[in-house]
Parts: structure tokens; C-alpha cells; sequence
């Protein structure tokens, strides 16, 4: 009941064809990286390397968390602002109030789960459409944003300085040389996930509700609790993404953030996770979050400019929501 | 039904801990009214003038140190110039509706002129049309109002930015000069703009070429310039890259965020050929040292370095111009527009005539950051 792959377990194509997806996204992946070290020289170094993953933590973390609103076939567009929002709280509790580092890190994260709670209300106990509900959160965490901070830039304290620790935890320097060890970070939390959403309550409720939300509830699922749930990850995500994007730049300037949701969803359904709901894969989120990275990162090097590296990433997006138009019809 | 008891439960306790969060910054909402009553009543403290002008200033923020350092200017003037002067503001520069408050409230109090940083344009002109009819003349600071009623505001003071970008261009080209005359080949200078449509920053970008340009020729070098359409197809003589001497690159994000800076800035850093870079505002000055976390490629000597310079401050910044990361970068001067805004209200009520002054953009190193003169308009 909880997973369409169940049902339709006896049809060994659509296994082979949904295990594919994945495959074809890291194949994908793959072969962009071949494509873009063949085309520049200067992609190929060690430093490009290290800069693509340190841009891809913060899309990385809201592409796991938003996947479950998206699997609930719902959306969540408030983690793009939410992410600049958060992490201006919880700069400026640091550098404006003196809170110790970790408080507000938790800070962050905590206002971000709040969000959630906003959201998941919004949309399981008021029927707000998910679209309409997230819309209207991203303009109050964008404006919510820019009163703390006064309008201003807020930047975390230096790697250097008292309470810089936190950028260790995705970066670390040894003789001269900078290891992203934040991927593995990134890793451990897709395991992590990926076990919630296949072995735990609350990843298969989450697909159940988006496979068929009257049928689950009519199961006796607390229906409400866990579409609730859905969206407080996402939130609780979004926060995680907040430390992440603090880590790696130097200033969060307000007003910003808003675009990065649409990276962030559009890697999590490059990576297989149904926009109808009720399928979805966390590693191959992380693999469609990579396709998106690249090709930000390695558009520009082999010397395509601003207006050709958006064309060509709406045609890659264009075309991984086709697959995933495909794949319904024929289910059906 | 345990369950459900259960989630309301976590649900309530998440709604009380949102409440508690909002309900604990609505404390600190009225800390910052009080401050800003208070740096307000400070500068109302100084009253009592020679000629006995009265001019009212509204800002565009209280809270920021950039508008702390126009504030500054201000009351040089005044002492200066024997006039007093009221400053207001509101709290955030998107406090749009408080600032036209603000500015009515100024109006009414009939000063002898209005110096005015507006938040938005088109919000004052009602506002503008009341002061014509009252016959207060205004003067407009850091940004001026374009459509403003015929007659209203006398004169503007802003920025040049066209000559603040030709400053990083001098500092650059000073700096590598002796590189560029011992090169064997062809060399290249990046620049990163945040954008291709806001006029502040394709003037500052075009100021940078133009001046680069300008510099190399003199010296008998080609310059070609490549990149983004828009600024390459502003620029008046453009030569062909295979014959040039000098390559200027200027890239242009496809989103005005720092980490798409910090892409096409490391494009460029990474080729080798590059001798120096400039990002021309806060965020692309910023995607620059972001690009160089990585790179580790910026430094002060032009033999083993790229150079970079920047715009603005901001922290982050004035650390990487501290430590020699960046040669440089160019601040605008809000303590000067401060101050040439009351000079100019002066004049217009002496009877004399005025016109818009455009102030310069200063240049600030390692050695010259702490100069009074440079100093206050360095914000955090």
C-alpha cells in the first residue's frame, strides 16, 4: 500500500525501469563531470573539485528535506528565503546578542522547524493548497529577515575568530590544503534518511499519504500528524541548510534566497522523486542535486554565459520532469 | 487516540515555542525605538546657530553605521556652517511608509530645507509636491528622486560611479604595471558584476574598463575586451583577443547570489594567465574572496599573486583589505553627502545657486583604513 514499487511488484520492467532512474541519474552526473573536465583545464583541479561540494550542502540539505512534502504531493517553496531567514537569526543572535555559537546554530534550527509547523499546519489542518500556503511563508521568512537584520549583511564569525568553529564541520585546512569533509556529512544523512523513508512509520506514511491520502486515513493513520511531519522536516532540513550556507560564505545578505528552493526541488525530482507524490528516493535526490551543481559550477568554466547557463538548465529540468510525466502515464 | 492527544500535544508545544520566539523579538523591536529616540534627541542636543538655519535630515536607516557616518557629515556642518539640523529615520531601509511619516512630520515642522535619502522613489513625491507648495527646498542625497515635481528638490549629491570604478582601475594598473610591460604574452584582468541592468553598477563596471583601457594605451598596450554582451558592446573600440596585450574578462552571474559570483570569479582566477581581478560591489567583491577560500591564489605581490580590489565594506572585507588578501577596494561617502547636503541647503537659503554634486568614491588599503577621513564611512 505504501509504495507503488509494492504494487506493482509482479511487473519486473517498472522495477528494472525504477531502479534505472537512479542509475541514469548518476550516470548522468557522471558523464557531465567527464564533459566538463574534457571542455576546461581548469575544471579538472583539485580546488574546482572542493568549491562544486561546498556550494552543494545547502541545496543538498533542503533537496532531502523538501522531498518529503514533495512526497506527500505537496511542495514546500519557503526553504529558499527560510534558509537566508534563519541563518540571519542566528547571526544575529551571535554577533549582536553574544549567544555562544551553538545556541544559535540551534537557534536556526529550531526557528526553521517552527516554520515547519507553520507550513505542515497550514496545509494538513487548513486545507491551504501546499503552493499557496509555502508562497505566502517565503515572503513572511523573506521579510522577517530583513527586520532583524535591519537590512543589512550579517556574517557568521570567521573560521579564525572566537565561536568560528561551526565552518570546520564542512571544511578543514591541512597543510594549505582544504578538505570537504562536509560530504560526508552529506552522506551519512542521506543513509540516514533513506532508512527513514523506507523503514520507519513515518517515510511510509508519508509516501502513503501522497499515493492516496482518503485510503491511508481510512487505514487509520493519523493522517494529519504525519502530513504535519512532512513539513517540519522539510523545515528542520532548511535549518541544517541555514548552518551549512553560514559555514561556507562569509556575509547572508536579506532579501536574498529566493530561487534556491526551486534548485533544491528541482534536484530532488531530477533525482526521481515523483512531484504527484508517492515516490521518491533520497539518494537519488542527493545524485539530481549533483546534476544541478554541475552544471551551475561548470557552465561558466567552459565559457557559457549568464543567459545560456539558465537555458540549458530549464532544458535539463524540462526534461527530468518529462521522465517523470513518462513514468506515470505508464503506470497507468 | 493516544496518538492523536500525542500530536497535539508536540503541535501545541511547537506553536508555544514559535509564540515564545516572536513574542521575545517583539521585546527587542521597541530596545532598538528607544536607541534610535535617543541618537535622535542627540542630534536635536546641538541646537542654536549662527545665521539661524534650521534644516530638517531624513535618512534612510538609523540603525546602520553606514548612515551613522552620513550623520557624522551632518553635523560637521553644522558646526562648520553655524546652522542646526534635525536627522530622523526609520529603523530599516524597507520601512517605506515610517520614512514618508517621517518626512511629512518634517514638512510640517516649515524648516528651512529638507535633505533627504529616500527609500523609494516614487513613495516621497506626494510628500515632495507639499514641500514645493510650502516652498522648502530639498536637497536629495545618496539617491535621487528622478520624477520628483518640477522645481521641488534643487539639487542631488550621489556618488560618481563611473569615477569610483576608474579608482580600482588606477590601483590595479599601478600595481601590475611592470608586470604587464615585462609580459611575453598576453595577460588577463577579470572583473565581476553583479548584474547587467542596475545603472550604479554598469556605470562603476564601465568606469573600471574605461579607465584600464585609457591606462594600457597610454603605455602603447591593446586591450580587448571580452564576456558578458551587454558591457562588452559598451565598450567604444573593442580590439580582437588574439592580438591584444591585455584581456579584460568580465563575467556577470546568471543570479545576483555570492556563490554564482564566486563561480565565474574562480573561472577566472584559475586561468593562468590572470594578473588581477575586481568585483565591483559588496556581493561580487565577496564571491571573489569566496572563490579564493579555495584557490588561494589573492595576495599583495603582483609577481606571485592575482590582485584583487574590491567595493564597499562590510566586514568581510575590511578583513581581506586588513590582511593584504585585497590590494584595496573603493567606498562611497556618505559622511561626504552628509555634509555637502547641508552645505548646499545653506547656499540655496543664502540666495545662491546650486547645482547636483556627484561626490567620489575613495580608495582604502591596509594603510589608510583608519584615516579620519576614510574611516566612518567603512561600515560593518
Amino acid at each position: 500500500m505504501a509504495n507503488k514499487k509494492m504494487k506493482t511488484a509482479g511487473q519486473k520492467s517498472i522495477i528494472d525501469r525504477m531502479g534505472g532512474q537512479k542509475v541514469i541519474v548518476i550516470l548522468v552526473v557522471i558523464i557531465l563531470f567527464i564533459f566538463f573536465c574534457a571542455l576546461s583545464p581548469n575544471f579538472r583541479k583539485y580546488t574546482t573539485f572542493v568549491s562544486i561540494l561546498d556550494y552543494s550542502y545547502y541545496i543538498s540539505l533542503m533537496a532531502i528535506g523538501v522531498a518529503f512534502p514533495l512526497m506527500t504531493a505537496g511542495v514546500d517553496l519557503s526553504i529558499g528565503t527560510g534558509l537566508v531567514c534563519y541563518s540571519l537569526v542566528g547571526g544575529w543572535l551571535i554577533v549582536f546578542q553574544g549567544w555562544p555559537t551553538w545556541a544559535g546554530i540551534l537557534a536556526s534550527i529550531v526557528f526553521g522547524m517552527a516554520m515547519g509547523v507553520v507550513n505542515g499546519c497550514l496545509v494538513a489542518l487548513m486545507d491551504l493548497p501546499p503552493f499557496l500556503a509555502t508562497l505566502c511563508t517565503s515572503m513572511i521568512t523573506r521579510g522577517l529577515g530583513s527586520i532583524i537584520s535591519g537590512g543589512f549583511g550579517i556574517s557568521w564569525p570567521a573560521a579564525a575568530a572566537e565561536g568560528g568553529w561551526f565552518r570546520n564541520i564542512f571544511k578543514i585546512q591541512r597543510n594549505g590544503l582544504n578538505i570537504p569533509i562536509g560530504f560526508l556529512w552529506i552522506i551519512l544523512i542521506v543513509i540516514i534518511m533513506s532508512f527513514v523513508l523506507n523503514h520507519t512509520k513515518i517515510g511510509r506514511y508519508t509516501l502513503a499519504i501522497g499515493s492516496n491520502k482518503e485510503a491511508t486515513k481510512l487505514s487509520g493513520v493519523n493522517v494529519k500528524f504525519y502530513h504535519i511531519l512532512a513539513y517540519v522536516i522539510s523545515g528542520f532540513f532548511a535549518g541544517l541548510a541555514a548552518i551549512s550556507y553560514s559555514a561556507i560564505f562569509a556575509t547572508v545578505q536579506p532579501g536574498s534566497g529566493a530561487g534556491f528552493e526551486l534548485e533544491a526541488i528541482g534536484g530532488a525530482i531530477i533525482g526521481g522523486v515523483s512531484m504527484s507524490g508517492g515516490f521518491g528516493s533520497i539518494s537519488g535526490t542527493l545524485a539530481g542535486v549533483f546534476v544541478i551543481c554541475l552544471l551551475k559550477t561548470g557552465l561558466p568554466f567552459i565559457g557559457l554565459t549568464a543567459n545560456w547557463q539558465q537555458i540549458i538548465t530549464g532544458l535539463v529540468l524540462i526534461a527530468a520532469v518529462l521522465v517523470d510525466i513518462l513514468k506515470r502515464k505508464s503506470e497507468n | 487516540m493516544k496518538k492523536k492527544v500525542l500530536a497535539v500535544l508536540l503541535c501545541g508545544c511547537m506553536a508555544a515555542g514559535l509564540i515564545a520566539g516572536c513574542g521575545s523579538k517583539k521585546d527587542e523591536a521597541p530596545k532598538e525605538d528607544t536607541k534610535t529616540a535617543d541618537e535622535g534627541s542627540d542630534a536635536e542636543g546641538d541646537k542654536g546657530g549662527e545665521n539661524g538655519y534650521h534644516f530638517e535630515v531624513v535618512v534612510k536607516s538609523f540603525q546602520s553605521s553606514y548612515w551613522q557616518a552620513a550623520v557624522k557629515g551632518i553635523e560637521q556642518a553644522e558646526e562648520e556652517l553655524g546652522v542646526t539640523a534635525d536627522t530622523t529615520g526609520p529603523n530599516n531601509e524597507s520601512d517605506i511608509a515610517d520614512q514618508v511619516q517621517m518626512l511629512t512630520s518634517a514638512i510640517g515642522k516649515s524648516p528651512d530645507g529638507i535633505a533627504l535619502a529616500a527609500c523609494d522613489q516614487n513613495s516621497v513625491l506626494e510628500a515632495l509636491q507639499t514641500a514645493l507648495d510650502k516652498k522648502i527646498p530639498v536637497v536629495c542625497f545618496d539617491s535621487g528622486v528622478p520624477d520628483a515635481p518640477e522645481g521641488s528638490v534643487y539639487a542631488t549629491v550621489v556618488t560618481n560611479n563611473g569615477q569610483a570604478g576608474s579608482i580600482a582601475a588606477e590601483k590595479i594598473y599601478e600595481s601590475v604595471k611592470d608586470k604587464i610591460a615585462k609580459a611575453d604574452k598576453p595577460v588577463r584582468v577579470g572583473e565581476v558584476n553583479q548584474d547587467a541592468t542596475s545603472a550604479n553598477i554598469t556605470e562603476r563596471g564601465m568606469g573600471f574598463v574605461n579607465k584600464f583601457i585609457e591606462l594600457a594605451e597610454a603605455d602603447g598596450k591593446k586591450v580587448a575586451v571580452v564576456g558578458n554582451d551587454y558591457y562588452v558592446g559598451k565598450v567604444e573600440k573593442n580590439n580582437d583577443e588574439k592580438s591584444a596585450d591585455i584581456i579584460i574578462e568580465i563575467a556577470v552571474p546568471a543570479q545576483t547570489t555570492v556563490e554564482l559570483c564566486a563561480t565565474e570569479a574562480s573561472n577566472i582566477m584559475n586561468k593562468d594567465d590572470t594578473i588581477a581581478i575586481f568585483g565591483s560591489n559588496q556581493v561580487s567583491a565577496e564571491g571573489v574572496l569566496t572563490a579564493n577560500q579555495n584557490l588561494n591564489v589573492l595576495g599583495s605581490d603582483p609577481e606571485k599573486n592575482i590582485i584583487a580590489a574590491g567595493f564597499d565594506a562590510g566586514s568581510t572585507i575590511k578583513a581581506a583589505v586588513a590582511d593584504g588578501t585585497l590590494l584595496g577596494a573603493v567606498t562611497q561617502s556618505p559622511l561626504m553627502q552628509g555634509k555637502l547636503s547641508i552645505e548646499t541647503l545653506t547656499k540655496i537659503c543664502n540666495g545662491e545657486e546650486v547645482e547636483d554634486i556627484e561626490t567620489e568614491g575613495y580608495w582604502y588599503d591596509s594603510t589608510n583604513m583608519d584615516d579620519p577621513q576614510i574611516s566612518p564611512n567603512l561600515y560593518d
